[in-house]
């Protein structure tokens, strides 16, 4: 912009308006690595897990601490992600209070289903000394469905309020496989776990980190 | 008759600085030269003018050792900003009459 004051007509005027407006508008850029972070320990936890299942194997821990760990970079990221911040929009503090908000549901819902799971085990135990039969009720047949509906949420908000097809679509992605998770088998539950992760936030968050290159490469090139 | 376009905003830099911050929470400095590509100098006496006015907040502050100039537009400044864009739409609805 020159450093002279020069006169704007009502037309500039306004062009100037839209135009600034706009700029502030492209200027949300999320780095997408969370999501990728996520995606990935997400679809690795639920596809060990098969594995586990499938081959008859039983690693020396839970593979399911490794989103604890995760927890870790996630903080990083997001410092440093608010360090090199320039601008607060309004949306952002929306977004951070919605995505932690989803994270204190997540270890509440694994505090809840292992609370059950520790509940209803003896319960089992004693119908079938019992009874001699079997316990028809397979509450981890019902898990998947719980956390799908929870992660559906937050990432389909976020898409459709940052109009990002991919993480709306990854959200109904979420959706859909937990009423399938209702009707299926254990382990195609945690495939489909595995693939609602990649669909919900691996892919979206690739495509944003994508967008954030381009959009620094840009920046750059103006500024040479 | 067309009320006058308020002159602390009629001015193409000081117009950019207000379009960008009303649509933000808070900006720093860089940011708004950045976006507006003007030199330093001329932005922070723009600045200070909006300031001055009573539309914009400057808070200076140090982060990580280094100055930082965070600028937020105040309520003030949000009903001057509407009133001179109700009035250019005024100017240019007339014309088109």
């Amino acid at each position: 912009m020159k450093e002279a004051e020069k006169p704007m007509t009502e037309q500039e005027s306004l062009a100037l308006i839209t135009a600034m407006i706009n700029k502030a508008k492209e200027t949300r850029h999320d780095t997408g690595l969370a999501a990728i972070m996520w995606g990935t320990v997400i679809a690795v936890c639920s596809l060990v897990r098969l594995s586990e299942l499938q081959f008859n194997y039983r690693l020396p821990f839970d593979i399911y601490y490794l989103t604890f760990l995760a927890v870790v970079p996630q903080v990083y990221f997001s410092v440093k992600e608010g360090k090199e911040r320039k601008v607060k929009t309004y949306g952002e503090d929306f977004f951070d209070y919605l995505w932690i908000g989803f994270g204190i549901c997540i270890f509440l819902m694994i505090f809840i289903t292992s609370t059950m799971f520790s509940d209803l085990n003896p319960a089992a135990a004693a119908y079938r000394e019992s009874s001699g039969n079997s316990f028809a009720f397979r509450l981890n047949e019902y898990v998947s469905a719980l956390f799908l509906l929870l992660y559906g949420l937050p990432t389909f908000v976020s898409g459709i309020s940052m109009k990002f097809k991919p993480m709306l679509w990854g959200g109904i992605f979420c959706w859909v496989a937990c009423l399938v998770t209702l009707y299926t088998p254990g382990k195609i539950d945690l495939l489909l776990v595995a693939v609602s992760a990649i669909f919900a936030w691996l892919i979206p968050g690739l495509i944003m980190e994508k967008d954030y290159r381009k959009a620094k490469k840009e920046i750059a090139r103006q500024h040479v | 008759m067309f009320k006058d376009l308020n002159p602390i905003l009629h001015s193409q830099l000081r117009l950019a600085v207000m379009s960008l911050l009303i649509s933000v929470k808070e900006a720093e400095f860089t940011f708004i030269k950045e976006k507006t590509n003007a030199t330093a100098g001329n932005l922070s006496v723009q600045i200070q003018k909006l300031k001055e006015a009573g539309y914009i907040e400057v808070v200076k502050q140090f982060r990580d050792n280094y100055p930082q100039t965070l600028c937020h537009i105040t309520p003030a400044g949000i009903a001057a900003f509407e009133e001179y864009v109700a009035s250019l739409q005024g100017y240019l609805g007339g014309r088109n009459e």
